[in-house]
């Protein structure tokens, strides 16, 4: 142990520090800075994340392990960093004009927001139990603060304190795991538990298999696996319609790239196993996310569901393994990012003042009065349905194929079968938009434009376009960033 | 030894269930801090002075006594006595938990399980150098980067805290529904 | 020189886009030069393609635009192909595109200025897909065609959105298109699985060495992909989507539901033939399947009163026609019928359609009647398009086609008589339906009521000419078929076979020899038996209406079973849709979502402003409820795991 740091040991946590500090700025500045507009904090966390990004594509191609390999800056943890800068920037985008029209435009969403995100870039790129989970409860506490970010509405609070009680619950889980490993190992490092793992004796210690379980049961928790998602709905629906859009994309991604290293870097020992607890919780949370969302009218809770089987969907690359359906879990990782938040962008951007529209029938005859936001919107849905050229259907053909060039036919007609479904619901609001005459409910007039939600939705489209038609790119960085988690170096 | 622990842990084990079948806030609050005494208890049988100190002053100490502060000052009864009705998730709820507990047991009791290698950190070398020179030294050694992680997690908490719990009116528009 | 490939397509896709962003700004005009223009010049390029085709070494071009997709072995390139079997296909599909293009502009004139640049922009984009789906060089290009013209069919049926029964038709047959659309893609999954690629050369090239003939793997394969074919080229069982798409204007169904997507089915099964011919068992499902169809939609077809909703069971029954040529190894004979089919029922669908337009969207034919007066030109060309499908021997392009395979499902190794036998009573059939329909819309008596009587006219030229030069195509369009036993005497050769030469696979068995006689004789009998059903169905509609009725009234159950469509509708309404909507929703609803979830946050929300509310809620069981499920799904797992 040395006791001083070397200038590697900062580089490799240069993005998370940065994020971090301009997350007490924002606060500070929100604290001098009262009365004036929070648009401009809004502003700057845009810059802090574009600059983090800068440090991010700086540090690609590196190996960096710091501060006695606790952390580590590789391209798989710049991947999902990358990613994560997405969702937060586009969940800012669509914030500021949400809160504005509740007056609840205040700084400490914005740090919350950047906490949020550090904690998430901290769970990529910890490389110890210890650092994934205070990573993970980073992330944890701020999105159950921003859940209740609504302090007038009931359902806001609601949602953060059942969110709350939920996530407390299945912490320990996660936590009881890591002790059990952590004693049948005597380490709390990835590499450590890795090398342990070669002992016959050790593998075949039950402690080993609980402190799995227990893993495996806090993390389903987390990413909402069926049978352990039923918060997500009751969540989602409650928190700022914002919030919801981070929360079903964010945190998600976070949680599989920790879910991807423990298992692939510690614990590719005991894969076998986990495989098959995968293979059922995979097939099981595809068909029920995708039965649930065919029933409901409230489109927020459709897209809630929804979330769940395309949790599932990416859960089918982790039973798969291999090089091919890992980079699927980081090519769905954003294609699931932008298409999500591009759809609750324009559920946002057609919400006038503080009257949400998450009914199906407030869309009838929208892509008549709207034409481009209509056509938006259609995208987006055609894309979460996995209609070919869109970030859909390169997401879910990469995984897919990954399952099937491993043999497991069945979980990809699982899953086929799921997409085919899936359609229905998400066919149902341009059903709506399209083919119902407006009505005096539907949107008639037009709310107040927002810069920045055009943005985002802009932005979320030209991704989704892109990644559909030339998914080359992405999907090359994704398998060079894991090839190494495979090998284990 | 042994037997103390056995008493230590039925304790904490009991004085968790009241925490959770208590009617009232006050004594749920107070056993909460029985748990936590005996779980200093326990500490203290593992050579762990310090953490059984620290465990007192913080938990039992500071956040016992602020729990307790504001149960009374919201003087929070139990003015309804809830009713615990027993459905069939919840039956089944409990007949899993308590498999769970029996499967915790199971490996436990089970001959393969045993612990990994044991640390440089022995009892002696804590006596020998002091458990909070130890642990000061390895806070800010090799674990100071969670350690320092560790104050934005407090932070975020704060700031939530004051976020959930400060009224305030809305900045820009005066009426809210 | 091939780098003009990739604008084939481009160009409608082009159209798309300036239809859909540019022509509100420029009005109607612009679009009534943009919507038919591109695909016209698309057209162009296809027929220079096609030259060059017939000249290249390989008797295929391929430029390869873009990699699409690199990642561990399977590279799949933007390629466009143009071969024996494509550069057919994009000819009928530009030719009778543009054709219809010019004829919606007349056609649609009447639609509101919105109306107008949505159709002529979905039109395109329509174009555009289908193009990509043929020219495609691989699984992947084909199946990104195959899902975007769903989505555009989807789109142009739901076109009178305001009408009802036009949304539910849109999705049903959206729907049924993807219960077909996941056997394409299971199949398309096993073929990567075991070819390692997904390039239709490769895969076809391959597929002996690779499969064993005849085995469980290629028969699986082969019937996931004709159930995808089943799908888009509407066959039982997944037929019912087409007859409600005629709820879409009348030249989407003549170019998309007649002439081209639909055929997108045959055509993966003829681009395939190197699995299928692997794969006896599927070859005889294709055959049966397709002669059941023919013979199925054939005899619903009989008693529809609905101009339009004749002419869709027609297209199905032809559609099982073309698969039963398939299914016994003629794919050859198959995709000439296609290519007819296209011209004369594009020509009979753009008839109706003259029709409907003439008579302010009257589609009964009971209302109609002696109209060959009013409008002369429509009225020829849609009596020369039902002799084509009846089968007029000698002259019309029908007749070369459907005796070809007639023959060959007699004929043929893996034919049988009884094929032969369904398919010349189908031959019957349609003789005597279509002819019915001519009867009743263009001779007898005038059944029109007054008012839009005094309105009928002639269609615009621009719905008259694309009318002419179908129904030239629908006489000519045959004679590159000739048979030998007929083209042999007086000196004219097969030209179709001699194009095809060696580019379909072959059903592994030895040719049994049959006379020429016996093709004379068969192709004798059905020719004269066909003219007699033309002639008594003409016969009985124009001038015996009585009759008829008695006719009706003496059938009257099998009337009814028919008219009904055999109930088959009611019968999936019940069988299928609504046990999977109540168990879906009973089980898995109401018993985990409303009961656990929805049924507690009712009772939560009301306690939580008080921060009293906050004990409570642990207290009132929503969140137990919660737990149970993770308490139950982790004791499943750690006994897994552990023990």
């Amino acid at each position: 142990m040395s006791p001083g740091f070397t200038q590697t040991d900062f580089l490799s946590i240069m993005p998370e520090m940065l994020i971090f500090g301009m997350g007490l700025v924002v606060l500070l500045f929100d604290l001098f800075g009262q009365g004036r507009s929070t648009r401009n904090l809004a502003y700057l966390t845009l810059l802090t994340l574009g600059a983090a990004g800068y440090l991010d594509v700086m540090l690609l191609g590196q190996f960096l392990p710091g501060f006695g390999g606790s952390v580590i800056a590789d391209d798989f943890s710049i991947a999902f960093e990358l990613v994560f800068l997405v969702v937060c920037a586009l969940t800012v985008l669509i914030s500021i004009r949400y809160l504005e029209d509740r007056g609840l435009n205040h700084g400490e969403y914005y740090a919350l927001l950047l906490f949020a995100t550090g904690g998430m870039m901290v769970m990529a790129s910890g490389r110890d139990l210890l650092m994934i989970f205070i990573g993970l409860e980073i992330l944890s506490i701020s999105s159950y603060i921003l859940c209740g970010f609504l302090q007038q509405d009931r359902r806001s609070n609601e949602s953060a304190l059942k969110y709350f009680l939920l996530g407390a619950f299945a912490t320990g889980f996660l936590l009881y795991g890591i002790m059990l490993i952590y004693g049948a190992t005597g380490s709390i490092a990835l590499q450590d538990i890795r090398a342990a793992l070669a002992d016959p004796a050790t593998f075949q210690n039950p402690y080993i298999w609980m402190g799995l379980g227990m893993l495996l049961v806090g993390w389903s928790f987390k990413i909402a696996l069926v049978p352990f998602h039923m918060w997500t709905p009751d969540v989602y629906e409650g928190a700022p319609t914002a919030v919801t859009a981070f929360l079903s994309t964010g945190p998600k991604a976070a949680c599989f790239a920790a879910l991807v290293r423990i298992l692939f870097e510690a614990l590719a020992a005991t894969r076998a196993e986990w495989q098959q607890v995968f293979w059922v919780l995979a097939a099981l949370t595809m068909t029920v996310g995708n039965v649930l969302a065919l029933h409901q009218d409230n489109i927020k809770r459709m897209l809630a569901y929804s979330s769940i089987s395309h949790a599932g969907y990416i859960l089918v690359a982790l039973v798969a393994g291999g090089e091919e359906a890992l980079a699927g879990v980081i090519f769905y990782a954003l294609a699931y990012t932008l298409m999500n938040t591009g759809a609750f962008a324009v559920l946002i951007l057609s919400s006038a003042g503080d009257r949400e529209r998450v009914n199906f029938s407030d869309y009838a005859g929208f892509g008549y009065l709207e034409p481009a936001l209509g056509a938006a919107m259609f995208v987006f849905m055609l894309s979460l349905a996995g209609i070919p050229l869109t970030a859909g259907f390169a997401g879910k053909f990469q995984i897919f194929k990954a399952v099937v060039g491993q043999g497991y036919i069945w979980l990809a007609v699982i899953g086929v079968l799921n997409s085919v479904v899936s359609i229905y619901y998400y066919l149902r609001i341009s059903v709506v938009m399209y083919m119902q005459p407006a009505t005096g409910d539907s949107i008639s007039t037009r709310p107040p434009g927002s810069v920045p939600l055009y943005v985002a939705i802009v932005g979320s489209l030209a991704g989704v376009l892109y990644l559909g038609i030339f998914p080359g790119g992405w999907l090359e960085m994704s398998l060079h960033s894991v090839s190494r988690i495979i090998t284990g170096g | 030894m042994l037997i103390s622990f056995y008493i230590l842990a039925a304790l904490a084990v009991g004085g968790a269930l009241s925490v959770v079948l208590f009617r009232s806030p006050v004594y749920c609050a107070l056993s909460l801090v029985a748990t936590f005494l005996c779980l200093a208890g326990i500490y203290v049988l593992l050579n762990s002075e310090f953490v059984a100190a620290i465990q007192v002053l913080i938990y039992a100490g500071a956040i016992m006594v602020l729990f307790l502060f504001v149960i009374m000052l919201l003087n929070l009864r139990s003015d309804k006595p809830l009713r615990h009705s027993w459905t069939w998730p919840k039956l089944l709820g409990i007949g899993f938990a308590v498999a769970i507990i029996f499967q915790l047991i199971g490996i436990f009791h089970s001959p393969a399980a045993r612990m990994g290698p044991a640390g440089k950190y022995s009892t002696e070398y804590l006596q020998q150098k002091g458990a909070v020179e130890v642990v000061g030294e390895v806070l800010f050694t090799e674990y100071v980067l969670p350690f320092e992680i560790i104050s934005i997690l407090l932070m975020v908490a704060v700031v939530g805290a004051v976020i959930l719990a400060k009224r305030r009116e809305p900045a820009s528009t005066e009426q809210t529904p | 020189m091939n780098e003009y490939l990739w604008l084939i397509p481009a160009l409608p896709l082009l159209g798309f886009v300036l239809n859909g962003l540019v022509a509100p700004r420029f009005g109607k005009g612009f679009v009534k030069v943009v919507g038919p223009g591109v695909v016209g010049l698309s057209f162009a390029l296809s027929i220079a393609a096609f030259c060059e085709m017939l000249q290249a070494p390989g008797q295929s071009i391929t430029q390869h635009a873009f990699t699409w997709l690199e990642s561990g072995g399977l590279y799949v390139p933007i390629a466009f192909v143009v071969d024996r079997l494509s550069g057919l296909y994009i000819l009928i599909v530009t030719g009778v595109g543009f054709l219809i293009h010019i004829y919606s502009v007349g056609y649609m004139g009447d639609d509101d200025e919105y109306a107008f640049w949505r159709f002529f922009a979905y039109l395109n984009l329509f174009l555009f897909f289908m193009l990509l789906l043929v020219l495609g060089s691989s699984f992947l290009l084909l199946f990104v065609g195959w899902e975007g013209v769903g989505l555009c069919s989807y789109l142009l049926i739901g076109y009178y959105f305001d009408k009802d029964s036009a949304a539910t038709a849109a999705k049903k047959a959206f729907v049924v298109n993807r219960i077909g659309d996941f056997g394409f893609i299971v199949a398309t999954l096993l073929i990567f699985m075991n070819f390692g690629t997904l390039e239709f050369a490769e895969v076809n090239a391959r597929a002996p060495g690779v499969l064993a003939a005849g085995g469980g793997l290629v028969t699986a394969i082969t019937l996931l992909l004709f159930l995808g074919a089943t799908g888009k080229s509407a066959q039982i069982p997944l037929y019912v989507w087409l007859p409600d798409a005629m709820e879409g204007p009348t030249p989407v169904s003549a170019l998309i539901h007649a002439a081209t997507m639909v055929t997108a089915g045959l055509y993966l099964v003829a681009r395939m033939s190197g699995l299928f011919v692997l794969a006896p068992t599927t070859m005889a499902v294709v055959a049966i399947i397709g002669a059941a169809t023919a013979f199925f939609a054939a005899t619903i077809g009989m008693a529809q009163y609905d101009i339009k909703r004749v002419l869709a069971y027609s297209t199905v029954s032809q559609l099982g026609y073309m698969f039963m040529a398939m299914g016994v190894g003629a794919f050859m004979a198959g995709i000439f019928h296609v290519m007819t089919h296209a011209f004369f029922k594009a020509l009979l669908f753009l008839g109706s359609g003259s029709v409907i337009h003439a008579m302010h969207h009257e589609q009964d034919m009971r209302r109609m009647g002696g109209l060959l007066k009013h409008m002369p030109i429509t009225g020829y060309t849609y009596i020369i398009g039902a002799l084509a499908i009846g089968g007029v021997p000698l002259f019309t392009a029908g007749f070369f086609s459907k005796d070809e395979i007639l023959w060959q499902s007699f004929a043929s190794p893996a034919g049988h008589p009884l094929l032969w036998a369904v398919g010349a009573v189908t031959a019957l059939m349609t003789a005597f339906y279509m002819f019915r329909t001519v009867a009743l819309t263009f001779f007898g008596e005038s059944r029109v009521d007054k008012h839009t009587a005094e309105h009928l006219h002639e269609s615009p030229w621009t719905m008259t000419l694309p009318l002419s030069v179908l129904a030239v195509l629908s006489i000519v369009g045959g004679w590159i078929g000739i048979p030998h036993v007929l083209g042999h005497g007086v000196g004219i050769g097969n030209a179709l076979e001699h194009y095809f030469e060696g580019f379909f696979a072959k059903v592994p068995a030895e040719v049994a020899h049959h006379e020429a006689s016996t093709e004379l004789l068969l192709m004798g009998l059905t020719s004269v038996l066909a003219l007699g059903c033309m002639y008594g169905a003409y016969v009985l509609f124009s001038r015996n209406l009585a009759r008829a009725e008695a006719l009706k009234k003496a059938l009257s159950p099998l009337q009814k079973l028919l008219e009904k469509k055999y109930f088959i509708d009611e019968l999936y309404e019940w069988v299928v849709i609504k046990p999977v909507y109540y168990t879906s929703k009973l089980l898995l609803w109401r018993l985990v979502d409303v009961r656990i979830i929805d049924g507690m946050v009712n009772g939560v929300g009301n306690g939580v402003r008080h921060v009293g509310g906050a004990l409570r809620i642990i207290h009132n069981g929503v969140i137990e409820n919660y737990a149970v499920g993770i308490a139950v799904g982790a004791a499943l797992i750690f006994y897994f795991l552990v023990y």
